[in-house]
């Protein structure tokens, strides 16, 4: 990937675009004060949906609201962002593998910080997991702190070991969404709708796709950091 | 009947994310693996047609819970056709691509392009504004790296330049969704039709969702990104972007605006269809400059999309079964232009026009597939592309306003300019001679097909138009404007 700088001669150039920087300044002054007008005109009492919310928590399997519509009454919508999140590291993927740089010795503090952190982020990680059925938390939030503890790791010159970096490292990937997938057909096969869940299930069966959301998550982020597909070993 | 109560519209979004995580885990496997999902899609689409045929349109309640509280997927048979659609040129592709990528393309193509079939299934499907939105992203990350895919600087400034845009459409339309959320308290489009009420929040999120969703259409003068996007792409990816992937935003616009913002009023129809007449004009005259053929091939999207928004201001059934032909017949008759440009390139190492260099002898059939889908672009009988066009004409008379007749025949000529200059060239001699790599049969035989069916969509139009009508989703309008 190398840029095309084109250093041309930059005076008249520049000072076009400074002129057309300038114009763009009024659409833009216009959009922004007719946008805050209709923001202004809003209702304040709003008619969401966290009644029909409230009425249905009790049977959602989860207590906190935010997990319970995310999970589970707009699983839908979560089962394809997990899609999207795989989709973008696939991206990165097929743009070339991850640069090779010499990592510099990491010092003496990342090091040790690194031993420190990496199994208290991992703890984290399993407490936002855990939480998220009743009060904030949840598979996004803990699939993130899990992904600094990689990238903290990176940081500090590890890399996963090549044997791993192949089939191993794709199903990590696909894990969280591919469970997500399992359990929603396995539930549409078992006579209900697609992402049905029964109620007496739904909690256990919410916690499972978060466990390995959360997992998948926390690797694919890792991975992006990466910014490119591992060397080697990734054809197996 | 057991076979009637499979829900075959969720299978067809289903099957193409396992077969997209099946093929990024097996990558040896990616070709077979791929070829069984698209296979599979196809007969999921089938079974839904059928189910629409016998039981009318199908609304199905993910999670049970059904709107507003969860999300609807809802079928009828605009949805129909358009995953029709979907499956024949997907089909198609997925075929000619077997021949196209090398073994270390292919490895990253499937995993995209399946990726990017379930966010098309899925989003022809959604009934739900906020969904909607999360295929949008699903189905512009997909195409991003599918251009990308090409390798190289070109292919990687205009992937970068598609990324951007189609970023700024899904936030713009993404503010729009949160703005009639506020107002109205749902994200469903048959909650949000019956309780939708002019307001200014409600002014600004019809602004924002057109001009972010024209912006992913590429309606003139938002195109400036297509051209280099969708030429620089390989060429499978190519007809997937020009044939489908444009057509998909252009979906949601149709539904937003019958469903949701039926009181536009004339003077926005009538400004679309301006910017639909300047399309086809602009993109005939700049595909008619062009020396490269891919160029070409994507500025006469350019146009053809410009078609599609003649139907707003003619606002009649007819119309907008009108521009529904042109979308249909467009994404045949690209999707085999593109192969057959494909082939060129595949063959002679470039796709100069001037240096086509009696390629005839060589492609007998990709120069047949390219004017055979020629035909159906200028619009000539019997194609696809004659009905659409005359379906428009009718609707235009029909209305008062014969003025958008003349974008359509001036359309028409400056198409079929373009086409013979081409056609031309693969006759003639030229001083460069081809570097000349053999082609598989595969990739010659599927751009053919692919042009047949452009012509075939001419000759089954009472069986379409039948289709069409499932679920009336065009039942509201009134006759004529």
């Amino acid at each position: 990937m190398k840029k095309s700088n084109n250093a041309k001669p930059i005076t008249e150039n520049d000072s076009r675009q400074a002129q057309f920087r300038l114009l763009l300044a009024v659409p833009l002054s216009a959009l922004a004060v007719g946008l805050g007008y209709a923001v202004l005109s809003l209702p304040s009492q709003a008619p969401g949906l966290s009644d029909h919310v409230a009425a249905k928590l009790e049977i959602s399997g989860v207590s906190n609201p935010v997990t319970a519509v995310l999970l589970n009454f707009r699983g839908y919508d979560t089962l394809l962002e997990l899609g999207v999140l795989l989709l973008a590291l696939l991206g990165v993927w097929s743009l070339g593998a991850a640069p090779k740089r010499r990592e510099p010795s990491p010092g003496l503090v990342l090091e040790l910080l690194s031993r420190l952190l990496v199994p208290l982020l991992i703890l984290v990680a399993g407490y936002l997991l855990w939480v998220g059925g009743h009060a904030p938390g949840g598979a996004f939030q803990a699939g993130s702190v899990l992904a600094t503890a990689g990238v903290l790791l990176l940081l500090a010159g590890w890399r996963l070991d090549t044997r791993f970096s192949g089939l191993p490292l794709r199903l990590a990937l696909v894990a969280g969404l591919g469970v997500f997938l399992l359990v929603a057909v396995v539930l549409m096969l078992a006579g209900g709708h697609l992402l049905e869940y029964p109620p007496s299930f739904a909690g256990a069966l919410i916690l499972l796709i978060e466990a390995a959301a959360t997992f998948s998550i926390g690797t694919a982020l890792a991975a992006l950091f990466l910014g490119g597909r591992p060397e080697k070993g990734s054809h197996r | 009947m057991l076979a009637l109560d499979i829900p075959w519209g969720v299978m067809a979004i289903i099957l193409p994310l396992a077969g997209a995580m099946s093929c990024f885990l097996w990558p040896r496997c990616a070709l077979p693996l791929g070829l069984v999902t698209a296979l599979a899609i196809v007969i999921c689409v089938a079974g839904l047609g059928w189910q629409l045929l016998e039981q009318g349109a199908q609304r199905y309640a993910v999670g049970g819970w059904g709107a507003p509280l969860g999300i609807d997927l809802y079928a009828d048979g605009l949805t129909l056709l358009m995953l029709m659609m979907t499956a024949v040129v997907g089909l198609g592709i997925s075929i000619y691509s077997c021949g196209y990528f090398n073994q270390d393309r292919a490895r990253h193509f499937w995993p995209l392009w399946m990726f990017l079939w379930a966010a098309l299934n899925a989003l022809f499907l959604s009934a739900d504004i906020f969904n909607l939105y999360v295929t949008l992203e699903l189905l512009g990350l997909a195409a991003v790296a599918l251009v990308a895919l090409a390798g190289g600087a070109d292919a990687l400034t205009g992937a970068m330049r598609y990324l951007l845009v189609s970023l700024l459409g899904s936030l713009c339309y993404l503010l729009g969704v949160a703005l009639l959320y506020h107002s109205f308290g749902s994200v469903d489009i048959a909650t949000l039709a019956e309780r939708v009420e002019s307001s200014p929040a409600v002014w600004a999120a019809m602004g924002l969702m057109i001009t972010g969703l024209l912006l992913k259409t590429a309606l003139f003068p938002l195109h400036f990104w297509l051209p280099s996007a969708h030429a620089s792409a390989p060429a499978p990816v190519s007809a997937l972007l020009s044939a489908l992937v444009v057509k998909a935003s252009f979906y949601i616009l149709l539904r937003l605006w019958l469903e949701i913002f039926p009181f536009a009023g004339a003077a926005l129809a009538q400004l679309l269809g301006l910017l639909g007449a300047a399309a086809v004009l602009w993109g005939g005259l700049q595909a008619l400059r062009q020396t490269r053929l891919k160029m070409l091939i994507a500025y006469s999207t350019v146009a053809q999309l410009g078609y599609l928004f003649l139907a707003f201001p003619l606002a009649s059934i007819t119309g907008w079964t009108g521009a529904l032909y042109v979308l249909l017949s467009h994404a045949a008759a690209k999707t085999a232009m593109f192969m057959a440009a494909g082939n060129i390139l595949y063959f002679g190492g470039h796709d100069r026009i001037v240096d086509l260099d009696r390629v005839v002898q060589h492609l007998p059939l990709t120069i047949t597939a390219f004017a055979l889908a020629g035909i159906s672009i200028m619009g000539l009988p019997p194609s696809g592309g004659f009905i659409a066009k005359w379906l428009l004409l009718e609707a235009a008379i029909r209305s008062g306003q014969w003025w958008w007749g003349i974008a359509l025949i001036l359309g028409g000529l400056l198409s079929a300019a373009w086409v013979f200059k081409v056609v031309g060239y693969a006759f003639t001699r030229s001083e460069v001679p081809h570097e000349a790599r053999a082609v598989p049969a595969a990739m010659e035989w599927t751009a053919l097909l692919m042009a047949v069916v452009a012509i075939l969509l001419g000759l089954f139009v009472p069986w379409l138009l039948a289709l069409m009508e499932i679920g009336l989703p065009f039942g509201g309008e009134g006759s004529a404007g």
